[in-house]
């Protein structure tokens, strides 16, 4: 017995949800971080699925590949979050507002 | 004429290939002597790198590589493809990635921006202690704007889109002391996260309704209808996608970014991104639409017309753009809301794209962001010339610059008039054929009188912004009570600043192959 699609999709759009709302409340730079990861993931869970249902690998070569950026996106991100850290002191993202004068 | 020599198709991707090179070339430079500031080498190869890749990208396009007909390009001695009668676009790696016009037009302003920031970054980025890390970084991004020009499937879209941006966040915040920098950095890179999580979800969904990532393949799913029973899953993932495409385009709804990220990050960062970037956007936004989702056939699946969204959208990002512009006390910021303000009217090319025509006004975009690339670069130099010599960032420390830097300031000037649109510069040009075009599609769409009108009464207002900053440096006076203390003459940024300020004024007389270029580009696209 296979699961339906619908559901993959359900899960993936709750997933998505879930880390846009974390994006959107959330002041931690780092659960930031991680709220995006679960957007990320979400495709995934999308791609893989619909990799399966219409037949073809390019989902899941691809899943593959955006797991890699965002390996990739995510160090970046802690590095700038390190120098965030020395200069502010603090990891909250709307510390820094030296721009708006 | 000797007979051509021909080489093999890869080789078509030769601009980013250079640029690629280059980069790894500084990082092996890097890698051995870790500790170097030698700053007349590690600039050097940069400059020769981004040289490179824009001469072969400028040979290419006159050599008629991915353009179609016999009498496509001169007969040069090095050709790509079986011969120089026209091979059509280029298809490499079944398809993933394709060389046509429109590509080696980008690839063009790519190189050209990134070859003038990296000669300014010579004298800007004195004293930094990371300077092999500096320019490859600047070279990577390069690299992946330049593979975007190229890009033809939604995989390598989102590679290169990656490879552009990731390089782009850590430059921004490279001046590690500095709040601003860092700051900047920080706003940079959560958008850019936020928005590339979007658009790959988007492009989950569109994958979901048609099963292909290629554009072609896409846009046959469309076409046959296999993709009908799916509208919903194709339009949310069309609409997320737009959300991606306009956080790298610095256009409304993801345009906030921007005043942040150019105000806090080192000038030449700020003019790299808002030109090279914001163009690679745009080409990868044109190919998308033009090649995937093919007005009529999407139209009919999703039942919405996407030019309505790109409508609505080029009229608020130019409104919103300017208007902040206005406002602004501090250069740079001002030129951040212009930058979106002008990423509004690139927009019109998609927004007056109809079922049978559009070519006029897509390539006038595409020309757009061309005169864009010298002018806006230049501006955003000479906002880098002021902080090298600690003037200060308001409209007010400007005053009386002139008596220090006349030539810089005339350059300034021309800069100006030409962000304005006024006609003797390449501006104008470009805004007329944007506006023509829109006027053209008007008879098909009457929403698009709306566009024309918004783009002419937006180009009014810039005017006055601009020729404030011009009326601050040539006929205000200083304060007195300031005494400032100017450095010496910079060679690299005046180096950079002139030739930008020089191609704004030469693309005048050369703007007729340049739009006969551009048009043909866009028309090879939107055919294909």
């Amino acid at each position: 017995m296979t699961v339906g699609i619908e559901y993959y999709v359900l899960l993936s759009l709750a997933l998505f949800c879930i880390g846009l709302f974390g994006v959107l409340t959330r002041r931690n730079a780092l659960m930031f971080l991680m709220s995006v990861e679960l957007m990320l993931n979400a495709a995934n869970i999308n791609l893989i699925a619909f990799a399966f249902y219409h037949g073809n690998l390019t989902g899941q070569v691809f899943a593959l590949f955006t797991m890699a950026l965002a390996a990739a996106e995510v160090a970046v991100g802690l590095g700038i979050i390190l120098v965030l850290y020395r200069n502010f002191r603090d990891v909250d993202v709307t510390v820094p507002s030296e721009m708006r004068w | 004429m000797i007979d051509a020599f021909t080489l093999p198709e890869w080789a078509a991707l030769a601009p980013p290939l250079l640029l690629a090179l280059t980069a790894l070339v500084l990082f092996a430079y890097d890698s051995i002597n870790p500790r170097s500031t030698n700053r007349p080498v590690l600039a050097g190869v940069a400059v020769v790198g981004a040289l490179a890749s824009l001469v072969t990208a400028v040979w290419f396009t006159l050599a008629g590589t991915g353009a179609d007909g016999p009498d496509a390009g001169y007969d040069l001695w090095f050709v790509v493809g079986d011969s120089v009668t026209g091979t059509g676009a280029i298809d490499l790696f079944g398809g993933q990635l394709v060389v046509d016009q429109m590509a080696l037009f980008f690839m063009i302003v790519v190189a050209v921006v990134t070859a003038l920031v990296a000669v300014a970054s010579y004298d800007y980025m004195a004293g930094h202690a990371y300077q092999a890390e500096y320019y490859s970084l600047l070279l990577l991004a390069a690299t992946g704007m330049s593979t975007m020009a190229a890009a033809n499937s939604l995989v390598t879209i989102f590679i290169a889109l990656e490879l552009a941006s990731l390089p782009s966040y850590a430059l921004v915040a490279i001046l590690k002391d500095n709040r601003g920098s860092v700051e900047a950095g920080l706003k940079y890179f959560l958008i850019g996260a936020l928005s590339s999580a979007i658009f790959v979800y988007g492009i989950s969904l569109v994958y979901g309704a048609t099963g292909h990532l290629q554009l072609e393949a896409i846009a046959e799913m469309i076409a046959t209808g296999e993709a009908d029973a799916y509208s919903g899953l194709l339009g949310l993932g069309i609409v997320m996608l737009i959300g991606g495409f306009a956080f790298k385009t610095a256009s409304v709804p993801f345009h906030f970014w921007a005043p942040e990220a150019y105000e806090g990050a080192p000038a030449p960062i700020a003019a790299f991104l808002s030109s090279a970037s914001k163009a690679a956007g745009f080409v990868i936004l044109f190919r998308v639409f033009t090649t995937a989702f093919p007005l009529e056939t999407t139209t009919a699946v999703i039942g919405l017309d996407w030019t309505i969204a790109f409508i609505i959208l080029a009229i608020v990002t130019m409104t919103v753009g300017n208007f902040a512009a206005a406002t602004q006390q501090n250069v740079k910021r001002m030129l951040a809301y212009s930058s979106v303000g002008h990423a509004g009217y690139a927009l019109i090319g998609l927004a007056a794209l109809t079922v049978d025509g559009g070519e006029l006004v897509l390539g006038a975009a595409m020309m757009h962001l061309l005169v864009y690339g010298f002018m806006n670069t230049g501006a955003f130099l000479f906002v880098g010339l002021a902080e090298y010599w600690g003037v200060g960032r308001t409209f007010d420390a400007y005053n009386g610059l002139a008596a220090r830097a006349p030539v810089a300031c005339a350059a300034l000037a021309v800069f100006m008039f030409s962000l304005a649109g006024i006609p003797p510069f390449g501006g104008f040009w470009s805004k007329y054929f944007l506006f023509t075009g829109a006027l053209e599609a008007a008879s098909a769409n009457s929403a698009l009188l709306l566009v024309a009108a918004a783009l002419v009464v937006n180009s009014a207002l810039s005017l006055y912004y601009y020729s404030r900053l011009v009326k601050a440096v040539w006929i205000n006076d200083a304060d007195p009570s300031l005494d400032r203390d100017f450095g010496g003459t910079p060679t690299g940024l005046y180096a950079a600043i002139l030739f930008a300020a020089v191609m704004t004024v030469v693309l005048l007389p050369a703007f007729g192959p340049v739009a006969d270029l551009a048009i043909d580009a866009a028309s090879a696209v939107l055919v294909s």
